[in-house]
């Protein structure tokens, strides 16, 4: 959690939106290929035939022959159309259901294949025509590892416990002896560890903790009224995210 | 409306019905009543004037009233306004009270003389026979008691605090005053024996001296409510209310009380009402339980409290939910948690979304979008954090208590979790 | 423990669980005299036992208001009272008059443009331009 990759975003709206003037029913007027002689939908039977477009994918037969390509599916078959809106709280993810529940025994086989609980996020390499097709019926087309940018570097979250009780008390020294120049983040680095294992071995001696509230006490003096209102606020926001607010 | 003159009218309606049909004119049931006491619980269906013109005996109880201009409404008991409550035997003539029982399904066995008690808070009639005190205790501990083992089994994983606000949601005062305000409960100004046996009665004045929940009174109250004491957990599950809340001495409240004799209307007398309305609504309960048996009052309580609605999600409060999150996933050996950035519009403007998911493995637990990555971020893990503790079975979960009924199928162990996430 | 909590209070839905007629009192108002109140007379003597014996949920109060039409007010659990006025009506004009007080819900009339208002969360959730995998038009 430590890391926010960022990976080429394909969101499907855009893929929609790009894909619209070569397939699209619809005519845009605002498009500067059309001539200026178009009909605009100016009565509510035009209008009514141009919105009058197929259903989604998902909600047909997908065995059908091309004649019938509109036939509804048949009773017995599952319609798969996850909804376009964020996942609600009240559906568990899959890893965090217990062993024993049902849902993750149904679950287990689909769940090896697919690359998500939830929805399936179109990947650059999904062209526009597959992006309407029912994802579940072909959930190991793709390995949910191409997904994925994997992390650069080392992770930082294992813990390696690699520090002796030497290496602690070597620590606690620098930092009684000179707090500036062994500062957190100088015995960090130097000893390869995590700050909260720095701030949980050794504390700085008194006088440079007052010296450093001082300091911070002279830097927030010198603040104007602007700064220490967006302050505040940034502080109240954070709550406010936190309360569910935002 | 004016005050009318009925004993002036020729009444031909009045006397115009005297069969035995339940919705029988007043004068002909006072008729009826005066020749033959009624013993059964015929309701007179009318609360109309009837003229009563005081007898010799009751010159003694005197009120400074002048019965030939202003008749009595109904004909009262000897000594009726002394008593602090209405006598039971007043139930079965009160038109309110039938028709709360009709209103209310209640069940036949549980007869208005005791839906009357129910009506009585112990600020009224001190004396516990007559009040609904008894009741109460009964019905506040049934209701609690299902509202905790129907969230336990439909909830496993949530952590204390929540279940306690949950309860308090559910089953807390505020909610069951509720409760009884949309039963059409009403309330007396004054408390008293001459009022309709209908009427919820309760003194704005004085708060009664009733104990109705579990409880234990810490002897560090005082430093609690002063200095803010850190209590945890532990010591409210043992020592404090069914919500988690310390059980509090009424000291603070000195001076509203004293404020009570000289406003309308405060935050105590508020609190006091409430309070009345929501000993009302669990001495029902309990009402129910004696006369008609556990099964009914269980269906009562579904029917009332757990079919109200309450977003669990919305009571959660987080504090470092990036670390609860790591720390939850290092607990249940899951891969670390990874923030990814789904997708973005407008980095560059103003109002710039982003969609952040957080992903264990390939498993995604959770995701939000927010106007930075941060909030993004944060918001995700909430999220994610939220569908941990959210965890439920199903909807028809079942509960311990379906296993009283005589014909219930063999107990299935309920999930238990292994609690909530401690953070630093 | 880094997670506190909020408290909110549940909503309750009329007719979730349990159902509760919402008309709590009707007052009869009629004049022995006066000849507008001769259909309510009538209702009073011939219907109103039948109509109260089979709504026991509602207390009902009959009482002369002389020189007066005759009025039929129902009082609701929401606090609000509605009247109808029955001068010169037939009793079972009055009938209906009356069950239309007993089966309101005691607001104020409006009009109501959808079939079903509903607290519940949506079950598809509220439509997010990121999520979904669109539609090609």
């Amino acid at each position: 959690m430590e890391t926010i990759v960022t990976r080429p975003v394909v969101s499907c709206c855009r893929q929609a939106v790009l894909s619209a003037p070569t397939s699209s029913r619809l005519v845009l007027s605002s498009s500067t290929a059309v001539p200026s002689g178009i009909r605009q939908k100016s009565t509510a039977a035009r209008t009514r035939k141009a919105l009058n477009i197929p259903p989604h994918g998902s909600f047909l037969n997908p065995n059908s022959s091309a004649a019938d390509r509109n036939a509804r599916p048949t009773t017995g078959q599952i319609i798969y159309n996850p909804p376009s809106s964020a996942a609600s709280v009240f559906h568990t993810p899959f890893k965090f259901l217990p062993k024993q529940d049902p849902r993750r025994r149904a679950n287990l086989a689909s769940e090896l294949f697919a690359a998500s609980t939830t929805i399936n996020y179109p990947s650059p390499t999904n062209n526009p025509t597959q992006a309407t097709q029912p994802d579940s019926t072909s959930p190991s087309s793709q390995s949910p590892t191409d997904l994925f940018p994997s992390i650069e570097g080392e992770p930082r979250y294992r813990a390696r416990h690699h520090l002796t009780k030497a290496d602690i008390e070597e620590m606690r020294r620098l930092r009684a002896a000179d707090p500036v120049a062994n500062s957190v983040q100088n015995l960090s680095l130097r000893f390869r560890c995590s700050k909260l294992f720095v701030l949980m071995c050794c504390q700085a001696p008194s006088g440079h903790r007052e010296k450093v509230q001082a300091e911070l006490e002279a830097t927030k003096a010198r603040w104007g009224p602007r700064r220490a209102a967006a302050r505040d606020e940034r502080r109240a926001r954070m709550g406010m995210l936190f309360r569910g607010e935002l | 409306m004016k005050r009318l003159r009925i004993d002036r009218w020729t009444g031909q309606l009045l006397l115009a019905r005297s069969g035995p049909s339940p919705a029988s004119t007043p004068r002909a049931a006072a008729l009826r009543s005066a020749a033959v006491p009624r013993c059964t619980a015929v309701r007179s269906q009318s609360t109309i004037a009837v003229p009563q013109i005081p007898k010799e005996d009751d010159d003694h109880h005197y009120d400074g009233t002048d019965h030939t201009r202003f008749p009595p409404l109904e004909q009262l008991p000897p000594r009726a306004t002394s008593l602090p409550s209405p006598p039971p035997e007043r139930a079965l003539q009160s038109a309110k009270l039938a028709a709360l029982h009709a209103r209310l399904s209640l069940p036949e066995r549980l007869p208005l003389q005791t839906l009357a008690r129910t009506l009585v808070d112990a600020s009224a009639d001190e004396n516990p026979q007559f009040s609904n005190t008894n009741l109460a205790f009964v019905g506040q501990s049934l209701i609690n008691y299902h509202v905790a083992e129907w969230i336990m089994c439909r909830y496993p994983r949530l952590p204390m605090s929540i279940m306690y606000a949950a309860m308090k949601g559910y089953a807390g005062p505020t909610s069951l005053h509720q409760v009884a305000r949309s039963w059409g409960v009403e309330h007396a100004a004054v408390p008293g024996g001459e009022v309709d046996p209908g009427l919820l009665q309760f003194s704005m004045h004085k708060p009664g001296d009733a104990v109705i929940g579990f409880g234990y009174r810490r002897a560090e109250a005082d430093g609690l409510k002063k200095h803010k004491w850190r209590h945890g957990m532990s010591s409210r599950v043992v020592f404090d209310d069914d919500f988690g809340e310390v059980v509090d001495t009424e000291d603070a409240k000195d001076e509203l009380r004293l404020r009570a004799d000289a406003e309308y209307g405060n935050e105590y007398t508020r609190s006091l009402a409430e309070k009345a309305y929501a000993t009302c609504a669990r001495a029902v309960t309990g009402a129910i339980y004696a006369h008609a048996g556990r099964e009914r009052a269980k269906a009562f309580v579904e029917a009332h409290v757990l079919s109200r609605t309450l977003d669990l999600s919305k009571l959660f409060v987080f504090k470092k939910p990036t670390r609860e999150l790591s720390l939850l996933c290092a607990r249940e050996d899951f891969e670390p948690p990874v923030a990814r950035l789904l997708s973005e519009t407008g980095r560059l403007s103003r109002t710039p979304v982003y969609v952040v998911g957080i992903f264990s493995g390939k498993d995604k637990l959770g995701e939000a979008a927010g106007s930075s990555l941060e909030y993004a971020r944060t918001g995700a893990a909430m999220n994610a954090l939220k569908s941990w503790y959210l965890y439920s079975p199903g909807e028809g979960v079942r509960v311990p208590s379906d296993m009283l009924a005589e014909d219930a199928a063999p107990w299935e162990p309920a999930y238990i979790d292994m609690g909530e996430i401690i953070g630093h | 423990m880094t997670v506190r909590a909020l408290q909110q209070i549940s909503t309750g839905r009329n007719g979730v669980g349990t159902f509760i007629l919402q008309c709590k009192k009707m007052d009869f108002h009629y004049c022995d005299w006066a000849g507008s109140s001769k259909g309510m007379n009538g209702f009073i003597k011939s219907l109103l036992p039948k109509f109260a014996a089979s709504n026991a949920q509602v207390e009902f109060a009959v009482s002369p208001r002389p020189s007066k039409h005759p009025v039929i007010i129902a009082q609701y659990i929401n606090g609000r009272e509605k009247s109808i006025c029955v001068r010169n009506m037939e009793p079972y004009e009055i009938l209906k008059k009356a069950e239309i007080l007993r089966d309101g819900s005691g607001e104020k009339n409006r009009r109501t443009a959808k079939p079903v208002q509903s607290i519940n969360e949506s079950v598809r959730g509220v439509w997010s331009p990121y999520h979904g995998n669109g539609l090609k038009v």
